[in-house]
């Protein structure tokens, strides 16, 4: 996006909304704004329709405000919670058939790329589990086999929560929900492991409870995504609406989860590791 | 009746776990100067996420 899209006309600009007119003089466009800039710019107009204590919101938060490159970035949604990033996020987006999010994106990165060659364009994959590891599951492999130059990100609320709780590929075996009364009969699908050895340059594993590792992660998977191929970030947003917990716990059952068996973990190829290492020698 | 956070701004530290940790956006204004927060009550759902996050007691959810 040029930032003379969003720059309204001097003429005009006294005509639109006052919230509007804040995010241009303060979004997160022109100044580089990081997580550790949170409170101090205005992330979005709208409010967004999640429900409270929701982990999937949480972590889209965290996400927008970590991007290298918000104004120069497209995020890809399906449907599920996080396509509410749309009113929640002020960078572009677009929303796919259920499913289709990482051919789209490829299309789109080879799109950009012809048609700004000087310019880093970062597209960036942002849906929930059922997304990727069950109606998405073929499109997002063959995406990595063929080294697509984006960025995949899971927000793995380990259900279906956007239509009431059915079970997902990435639900925990034996977990019981609205709509799997007997409890889901096979582990959860490791798309972490199956990322290492299907072309991602990188991957982490994250949860809500660490923003500074999410911010890290988000960083260098976009960075790798430029120059050297797909990355994958797999981020634990826990749903207390369908999971049953009180929505002031969010955080913390996500902090649990992080000292067993969503401890954070990181994979790097050497050449992405050289890519990271060069960029930071740089700058 | 609307729940919402409310801020006791005397025991608040400028320390921001409550805006790392808050799902809603711009609910959290963060002055560097003063090293304090502010609250967009109107912007809030009231889940309490702040409030356990809060390391001095400085936030409540209630409605009034
Ligand atoms: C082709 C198609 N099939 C089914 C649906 C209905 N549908 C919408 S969201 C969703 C589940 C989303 O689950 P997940 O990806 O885990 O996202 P969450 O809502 O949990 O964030 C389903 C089945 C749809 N929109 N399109
Ligand atoms: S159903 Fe769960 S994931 Fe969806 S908005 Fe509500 S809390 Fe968030
Ligand atoms: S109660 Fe929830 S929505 Fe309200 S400010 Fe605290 S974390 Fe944000
Ligand atoms: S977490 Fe508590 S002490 Fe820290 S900034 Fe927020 S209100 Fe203040
Ligand atoms: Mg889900």
């Amino acid at each position: 996006m040029s930032t003379r899209i969003i720059t309204p006309v001097a003429e005009f600009a006294d005509l639109l909304p006052q919230d509007y007119r804040e995010l241009v003089a303060n979004g997160p466009f022109f100044a580089r704004r990081g997580l550790k800039d949170l409170g101090t710019f205005k992330e979005i107009i709208e409010e967004h329709p999640h429900c409270a204590g929701c982990g999937v919101a949480l972590g889209v938060r965290l996400v927008a405000a970590s991007l290298p490159a918000p104004a120069d970035t497209i995020i890809i949604g399906t449907p599920g919670c996080s396509f509410f990033g749309l009113a929640q996020t002020a960078v572009n987006y677009s929303n796919t058939a259920f499913g289709n999010q990482n051919a789209v994106a490829s299309g789109l990165k080879r799109m950009l790329s012809l048609r700004y060659p000087d310019r880093h364009k970062d597209v960036v994959v942002l849906v929930g589990d059922g997304g990727i590891a069950d109606i998405g599951l073929d499109m997002t492999l063959h995406s990595w086999f063929r080294r697509e130059k984006i960025v995949t990100i899971m927000v793995d609320n380990e259900v279906y929560g956007n239509t009431g709780g059915q079970e997902s590929g990435m639900t925990k075996e034996g977990q019981v929900l609205n709509m799997a009364p007997g409890g889901k009969k096979f582990p959860k699908i490791p798309v972490f492991e199956i990322a290492k050895v299907s072309g991602c340059a990188y991957a982490a594993k994250v949860t809500v409870a660490s923003p500074r590792m999410i911010e890290k992660a988000v960083n260098r998977a976009v960075l790798v995504a430029r120059q050297v191929g797909p990355t994958y970030l797999q981020i634990y947003t826990p749903c207390p609406t369908n999971l049953k917990f009180s929505p002031d716990q969010t955080v913390r059952v996500a902090a649990e989860a992080e000292k067993g068996y969503y401890a954070v973990e990181e994979f790097i190829t050497d050449e992405a590791a050289r890519c990271l290492q060069q960029l930071t020698t740089e700058s | 009746m609307y729940v919402s956070v409310r801020l006791a701004e005397e025991k608040c530290n400028g320390c921001r776990m409550c805006v790392f940790t808050c799902p809603d956006p711009n609910v959290f204004n963060f002055y560097k100067d003063k090293k304090k927060i502010s609250v967009n009550a109107s912007r809030c759902k009231g889940c309490g996420l702040c409030v356990v996050a809060c390391p001095k007691e400085a936030l409540s959810v209630s409605a009034g």
